[in-house]
């Protein structure tokens, strides 16, 4: 079985070749894709896990403190630290605004009581201590010392940190709180939120606690399109690489007609050509799904989203891959079973 | 290796719409170490003789048994198991898989035959050494010529030793020289418990055969009495695929011209009445007959003559016109 299937693939090795190399950048894509939607869907928790809340006090009506802009004053958190249910409580505010660095860049800004809830981890540099200083996500190509010019604030880079990003791959500035709250309420001592570790047993009658849970859902109500959107267009990959690989095993098929007869006629068994072309089917597949790991790789390194590739996103490529290659031999098959045998004995 | 007895062997199928019957009523055995040569011309029947032989097509009726195998009542595996060890097949275009090499062709009918991998590759290198191709082994079927095709396809129809050998118009594609050695290979083939089929138009292959069986109907001899025929209503002169050597004059009353269809029905095609003739194809092309002929509802009847007597009888029917009367209506 593998010696026809083997030898026939050497024997046409160009058309192979050709399809291959197709499926490959197809299933690079599809790749590709799996791997943004994978960032997009980790920002979120990461982000949310960042302040390392227990619980998040916000205005009541509010979803959740990432998507609504609804103020309160800031000095509420230090009242909630009274509350005995309470450990630590920090205002933060989170808005968003535009880094003039070449070219301007969209950031979020996360404005936290410096060494309080919310603090991020940085790669290099430290943490922000004081006013007029800046952590910052890497991917806004910044270094330890440079200067970031962000709305009215011209602040000093201190710290960067790898995957401080939300809304859907946007680079994170972190400042003090103070700054934020110029930038964003005029000076204004006000917050967006609390982030509580502890629980308060009673809150002001304006205020209402939103879980993790809760603000991560929230947050993930922005990207739920988009996720959608590239399941879909990931769906529509696969179905095009069965294409592919489906067309030419066809192809092939038909090409191979008489030589279904001949094998039939002299009593090769049904499942042994089908199991050929399944087999060369799959080689096929696997082979681009090989090849499309490089591919994935190089073009993930060149995307301005970052595109997060993890053993989970290679195993589900292979397993797809190996469906892809099974689901493309069925029509070869189809043409290979309905062959006559006696067509072995049509003339030339 | 006892031979083949074929009984009462009548195979029937369909094309575009009406009912072909190449072999009918055929009865005939071969012995063992026999070269039997089915002779015939393009459409007698030897493919679909040969067809049968192989079990690939099912016969309407009637039966072929080989050694102690009913091949006719195979089904599933054991018409697998009987296409992989009894019969070999020659094919009229070779048939080998393209992409394979000549040893590899012949590989892969022992591998299907159960033979381990080493074994089938000691056994395909020492069948073609057999065949004179010993220096062709890697050769794709691509890189050899017509006669060396046809030489790797007997070495992968005997790659498993079986008793039978059929080959179809096995030099069909080859030139004189190539022919040679061919026909050498199969001659060899029929010894001591092998019997081997050849299907052929070649007459050249005459002097190799032990037997020669002729599927072409032979027309009548050139003079003999004319036939006169009395048909009740109703009654059939001759049956569409019946052998065919005479050309019919209706002296009375009306002849039906019917086309069986495939399913059992039929299709008037045409009717003859006195003193119009019909059924002179046949003979004149030693062809079987394509149609029924029989008596419409008042009975008819009809004088045959040979070929030569009806033309003697009728001075204007040399083959230009009687062609061209078959052309106006009268299907033979």
């Amino acid at each position: 079985m593998w010696l026809i299937s083997r030898c026939d693939l050497v024997f046409r090795r160009r058309r192979f070749v050709i399809a291959v190399l197709v499926t490959a950048l197809v299933f690079g894509m599809a790749l590709i894709f799996d791997g943004v939607k994978r960032a997009v869907q980790n920002e979120v928790p990461r982000i949310v896990g960042l302040f390392d809340a227990d619980t998040w006090v916000v205005r009541k009506g509010v979803t959740g403190p990432f998507t609504t802009t609804a103020v309160f004053p800031a000095d509420v958190a230090s009242k909630l630290t009274d509350d005995p249910g309470v450990k630590r409580a920090d205002p933060v505010v989170l808005a968003r605004g535009v880094a003039r660095i070449d070219p301007d860049k969209d950031v979020n800004i996360v404005g936290y009581r410096p060494g309080g809830l919310g603090t991020p981890p940085v790669d290099t540099g430290r943490a922000v201590r004081h006013a007029g200083e800046a952590v910052v996500d890497e991917t806004l190509g910044l270094s330890v010392g440079d200067r970031l010019a962000l709305g009215s604030k011209n602040l000093r880079v201190v710290g960067v940190g790898d995957q401080l990003r939300y809304n859907f791959g946007a680079p994170t500035v972190f400042l003090d709180i103070s700054d934020a709250q110029l930038l964003t309420f005029d000076g204004q001592d006000l917050a967006m939120a609390v982030v509580v570790r502890g629980h308060p047993t009673r809150l002001p009658g304006n205020l209402a606690e939103v879980s993790n849970d809760r603000v991560i859902s929230d947050l993930n109500r922005i990207t739920k399109p988009g996720v959608q959107t590239i399941n879909m267009i990931s769906v529509l990959l696969w179905i095009v690489a069965i294409g592919i690989i489906g067309s030419i095993v066809y192809l092939n098929a038909l090409e191979r007609t008489r030589d279904f007869a001949v094998l039939k006629a002299t009593g090769s068994a049904n499942r042994v050509i089908v199991g050929g072309l399944a087999l060369q089917s799959l080689f096929l597949s696997i082979v681009a799904a090989v090849l499309s790991v490089g591919v994935a790789i190089v073009v993930g390194l060149g995307l301005p989203f970052p595109a997060e590739l993890e053993t989970a996103s290679f195993v589900q490529l292979f397993g797809i891959a190996i469906l892809v290659g099974l689901l493309a031999s069925l029509i070869g098959a189809r043409r290979a079973l309905t062959t006559d045998p006696a067509l072995a004995f049509a003339g030339a | 290796m006892p031979g083949v007895e074929i009984r009462d062997l009548t195979i029937e199928y369909s094309s575009g719409g009406y009912a072909v019957r190449p072999i009918d009523e055929m009865s005939m055995s071969f012995a063992d170490g026999e070269l039997v040569l089915l002779l015939g011309a393009s459409g007698c029947g030897k493919t679909t003789l040969l067809s049968t032989l192989a079990s690939i097509l099912r016969p309407t009726s009637g039966s072929i048994v080989v050694g102690d195998t009913e091949v006719t009542a195979l089904r599933g595996e054991a018409l697998a198991e009987y296409r992989r060890h009894t019969v070999g097949i020659v094919f009229q275009a070779f048939n080998l898989i393209p992409s394979l090499t000549a040893r590899d062709n012949v590989v892969v009918a022992l591998r299907g035959g159960g033979v381990a991998r080493r074994e089938a590759r000691r056994r395909a290198e020492a069948l073609l050494l057999q065949v004179d191709l010993g220096d062709r082994m890697q050769h794709r079927p691509g890189d050899l010529s017509g006669g060396q095709q046809q030489r790797v396809a007997i070495a992968r129809a005997i790659a498993l030793d079986p008793p039978l050998v059929v080959a179809d118009e096995p030099t069909a594609h080859l030139d004189y020289i190539q022919v040679e050695g061919v026909l050498r290979l199969l001659r060899d083939l029929a010894q001591p418990g092998r019997v081997v089929v050849v299907s052929t138009h070649d007459e050249r292959l005459l002097p190799l055969a032990d037997r020669v069986v002729e599927l072409t109907p032979r027309a009548a001899a050139e003079t003999r009495p004319p036939e006169s025929h009395s048909l009740a209503p109703g009654e059939t002169l001759f049956r569409q695929g019946d052998a065919g050597d005479l050309v019919y004059v209706v002296d009375e009353g009306v002849v039906e011209i019917i086309r069986e269809l495939a399913g059992g029905g039929e299709e008037l095609l045409t009717t003859i009445d006195p003193p119009n003739y019909f059924g002179e194809l046949a003979p004149m092309f030693g062809l079987r007959r394509a149609a029924t002929a029989r008596a419409a509802g008042s009975g008819a009847s009809v004088t045959g003559y040979t070929l030569r007597d009806f033309r003697g009888q009728r001075r204007d029917a040399d083959t230009a016109t009687l062609l061209e009367g078959a052309a106006d209506a009268v299907p033979d």
